[in-house]
């Protein structure tokens, strides 16, 4: 990268419902960061938005957004994806040397306003997989979670003490959306199958939620705040549509997307060099699967890894936020995970901290069992 | 900052109101066989890839996972970029911009329409029907509402009150709209892409169209089509190395304002025909690309012009003449493709609109026409700067880019 | 998370959204093979898999694949779910009862098919099980001509 960018500040908000309206989830987001850096819509150069037309029921939602953001009469433009491949394009606009600063505004209502299934079943080929009408996102779950546990012999157990460990870390994090406080395997095996062996607490809750992140040259940033966060390196890559011509067990994209950001990074061993990871894991099975495309964890690892190496006293700690188990406002999940890694990075994650934080990855995800990755790699 | 070219183009063969014998992954992947055949080029030499439509209209959510394996984006960064009528402007944008910050070398954008697979009007409708359905519901009475012009006739509805002020205040008649749309209608006749074409067309004949929503008849409005169309972008060090010639990016711009469904379509606050974004944009885009008259700088323009009227609107909001003259550079030729200010040469959104390429067509054309590669549709006069202008939102969202022969200096 | 205290105006929308998909050379063909209780696979001329449902590209080699070939009707059960529930316009739904999913690699094909699998019990199920194609009585050339997968 030619030029050092941070993160200057951000805000989040989710809930089950937050019985809000795009258009005032996004004022309060923007105006809450402004005023938490002291700034005003003068001071953002660029404006990306993280939004999907379909998540919004309406047609260039981006437009509606302008206003509330303070893009009045301004520059925007919007990536239909995870909120993680837009903060990519915001470094790009600053890295180019065009803008100094950047907003990023990503939410999704699909706790109050529409079915995340619904928005997953719309993704699917049309010709195809919707006229025959088996695919759709849980049965896709459960068929990776299958192969995942056949591929290495765990058994389902496992994905209890996932879910278990995520939800019960969720309970420690305001600012999720769903946690059980104590939650124990038993708990989440007393949750009832949907795709077996998928359990309704293996999979992420239907949420509202949104934040709003400011990106900021060196220069700027430093203005604007005394704890800035080293954006160090970012990688992105896609795979197969067809699901029965990937291994479901692994994400080769996401080793990828995470190969190209640690070559940016200058990171050679991430196990030993990476603190901590946040990961878009939206099903337990997932958890595990990234972590290993991620070069934390071998494959065949997940079993030791839960016993305690990853928790968040371990030594590698795998989501310490509790993860998308307890929040996945899609378009933004990514920067849940981006904005829990600034909280680890700046020491201000409360029970949720982890030990040593200076360098932490995170990850989001786009499409059916993640074939689209984004991985981010930040510092202090 | 880095220069960035457009180094290649690739369109599916046709733009037409229905491609019934493909499917819509298999109808992309023509443009990208097609641009990979004229580049010389393979997957191998792409580093990232952008993609954009607006997929209200197919109702595919995200339709470049589908894709993926039909568009060579296997293993690549993917970027998927959707702001309405100006997604294919922004996708170019987005693809400048991972050239212009040093991560990427070699960039593929990809964008595409089949807008016979769903019904555009329910898409476009899509815009405003929440506020629409809240006031229904409120009890709100909106028979009176210009809003409703929306409701009526979608986009065509609402875009009649932008006509009927911009002839109000250019001192432009109806005769006007009806000379722009048939110079278009001929001009597309001779681009083999373009959908809508009548060599012989004229202000008469195009004045026997139905009205449909005064001041804007049937013959003023844009088709619906079926259609991909993708480019090569590269930095300067890989243009050289992989290119005879490239379009070079000299200045990028674009603008929002306020997005109030009431508002702009009952003109409370704002005049439709203003277009405030248009003006900021390009007053921008112009300042990065360091040009200071463009009456006398831009040798050709491409405007997205979904209809008739606002090819001219347009043209007075972009700087290149003076407010109320745009339609007597009309009477006097100058737009013609052998005039003096050649305007959508290729055709413009009226003649041809897969929308998701619609304002990403406005800069392959002008790159077209800056490589001497337009053909049959080629402007008469040398063109070493080219202006395109991508329109849309809800009325209030533009993008513009200025293209040169040469690389940026310094 | 305190509760909000204010409540907001919830209008609905009710549009149904129609869309005509046309399903391309391929799907079409496929489907008419379904008349003749044939299933087609194409084959790639770069690295010479053959994969089903018959589509136009190879995505790592970025080829047409321009050939279609019949596959076997038998193949292996590589992977498998149990669906407890259905999924009805987004909405989880309580299926009528359990049902098998299955990816299922025809013999002589590069890829996994999903099919719904009956006669097998979960604690039969496992990688590598041969199964067979089971067709509908009556043929329509339609998606579900090709009904389920039973062991052979």
């Amino acid at each position: 990268m030619n030029r050092k960018i941070a993160i200057a500040g951000y805000r989040m908000k989710a809930a089950s419902d937050l019985v809000t309206t795009r258009e005032r989830l996004t004022f309060e987001l923007t105006r809450g960061l402004f005023d938490d850096l002291g700034i005003d819509r003068d001071h953002v150069g660029t404006t990306i938005f993280a939004t999907n037309d379909f998540l919004d029921g309406r047609t260039i939602s981006n437009v509606f957004l302008d206003p509330p953001a303070g893009v009045y009469m301004r520059d925007e433009s919007k990536v239909e994806m995870d909120g993680l491949s837009a903060l990519v394009y915001a470094c790009m606009r600053i890295l180019s040397g065009q803008y100094e600063t950047a907003l990023l505004v990503a939410f999704g209502l699909c706790g109050s306003q529409v079915s995340p299934y619904l928005h997953v079943e719309y993704t699917l080929n049309p010709t195809y997989d919707r006229q025959l009408g088996l695919l759709n996102e849980l049965s896709a779950a459960g068929l990776q979670a299958r192969s995942f546990l056949n591929k290495f012999g765990y058994s389902e157990d496992l994905l209890d003490e996932i879910a278990a460990r995520n939800l019960r870390n969720a309970a420690l994090n305001r600012d999720q959306a769903r946690g059980i406080k104590d939650a124990s395997a038993k708990d989440i095996k007393d949750s009832s199958y949907l795709y077996e062996p998928l359990r309704e607490l293996h999979t992420y809750p239907a949420t509202d939620g949104g934040c709003a992140v400011l990106l900021a040259s060196e220069t700027k940033a430093k203005e604007l705040t005394d704890k800035p966060v080293w954006i160090l390196g970012m990688g992105q890559s896609i795979e197969s549509y067809y699901l029965g011509e990937r291994n479901l067990y692994e994400s080769r994209s996401t080793r990828e997307a995470s190969g190209r950001a640690y070559a940016m990074a200058g990171i050679d061993k991430p196990e030993a060099e990476v603190d901590f990871a946040e990961v878009s894991s939206l099903f337990a099975q997932q958890e595990p699967i990234l972590t290993e495309a991620l070069g934390l964890y071998g494959p065949g690892d997940a079993e030791k890894a839960y016993a305690g190496d990853n928790g968040i006293a371990g030594s590698l700690p795998v989501n310490p936020s509790g993860g998308p188990l307890g929040a996945h406002p899609i378009c933004a999940t990514g920067l849940f995970r981006l904005n829990e890694a600034i909280k680890q990075l700046r020491g201000e994650a409360g029970k949720n901290q982890v030990k040593k934080a200076e360098i932490g990855v995170v990850h989001g995800q786009d499409g059916v069992c993640a074939q689209q990755n984004t991985v981010v790699v930040l510092g202090i | 900052m880095r220069n960035v070219g457009i180094i290649g183009i690739g369109y599916t063969p046709v733009f037409v109101s229905k491609r019934k014998d493909v499917n819509i992954a298999e109808m992309i992947s023509e443009a990208v066989e097609d641009c990979f055949a004229n580049t010389g080029l393979g997957p191998d030499d792409i580093d990232a890839m952008v993609f954009g439509n607006m997929h209200t209209f197919e109702g595919v959510n995200m339709p470049h996972l589908w894709a993926a394996d039909y568009i060579a984006s296997l293993g690549k960064p993917v970027m998927r970029i959707a702001t309405g009528g100006t997604t294919g402007m922004s996708a170019i944008h987005a693809a400048y911009y991972h050239i212009a910050s040093g991560l990427h070398d070699v960039v593929m954008v990809v964008c595409f329409e089949k807008q016979s697979e769903g019904d555009s009007q329910v898409g476009l409708m899509g815009i405003v029907t929440p506020e629409i359905m809240a006031m229904l519901q409120a009890g709100i009475d909106i028979s009176g509402s210009s809003g409703m012009g929306a409701l009526a006739g979608g986009s065509a509805g609402a875009i009649s009150f932008q006509a009927s002020s911009y002839l109000a205040r250019s001192g432009a008649g109806i005769e006007h709209i009806d000379g722009m749309a048939a110079l278009e209608r001929r001009n597309a006749a001779k681009n083999p892409y373009a959908h809508l074409k009548d060599a012989n067309a004229t202000a008469e004949s195009v004045a026997r169209t139905a009205l449909i929503s005064y001041p804007i008849r049937f013959g003023h409005i844009c088709p619906t089509s079926d259609g991909a169309t993708v480019a090569i972008l590269a930095s300067e060090e890989k243009a050289a190395e992989l290119a005879d010639g490239a379009a070079w990016i000299h200045g990028l711009a674009n603008c929002a304002s306020d997005a109030s469904a009431g508002n702009i379509l009952e003109g409370v606050i704002t005049d439709p025909a203003e277009q405030m974004p248009c003006q900021l944009a390009a007053k921008q885009a112009f300042e990065r690309a360091g040009i200071k008259d463009p009456k006398k700088e831009i040798d050709c323009v491409e405007i997205y012009n979904g209809f008739a009227h606002q090819t001219l609107m347009f043209l007075e909001k972009l700087g290149m003449c003076e407010v109320g003259e745009a339609h007597k550079l009309l009477d006097a030729g100058e737009l013609e493709i052998n005039g003096r200010c050649p305007v959508n040469a290729s055709g413009g959104v009226v003649s041809t609109n897969a929308i998701g390429t619609s304002a990403m067509n406005r800069v392959t054309e002008c790159a077209l026409q800056i490589l001497g590669q337009a053909g049959e549709h080629q402007v008469e006069k040398d063109v070493h700067k080219a202006l395109s202008h991508g329109w849309g939102g809800l009325m209030q969202y533009v993008t513009i880019t200025v293209l040169a022969d040469k690389p940026r200096k310094g | 998370m305190e509760a909000p205290a204010e409540n907001f105006f919830t209008p609905v929308v009710p549009l149904d959204f129609v869309y005509n998909y046309r399903v391309g050379p391929y799907i079409e063909r496929y489907l008419r093979g379904f008349k003749d209780k044939k299933i087609l696979g194409s084959k790639c001329p770069g690295c010479g898999k053959v994969v089903v449902p018959a589509r136009m590209y190879c995505g790592p080699c970025n080829r047409r694949m321009e050939e279609l070939v019949e596959v076997s009707q038998e193949g292996s059960l590589e992977n498998y779910t149990i669906g407890h529930v259905i999924l009805e316009k987004g909405a989880i739904k309580p299926a009528k009862g359990p049902y098998m999913l299955g990816l299922i690699n025809l013999d002589g094909t590069d890829s996994l098919l999903l099919g719904r699998v009956e006669g097998v019990s979960v604690a039969a199920a496992k990688p590598g099980l041969r199964v067979k194609a089971v067709w509908k009585e009556e043929l329509d050339g339609d998606f579900k001509d090709l009904d389920h997968f039973e062991p052979v």
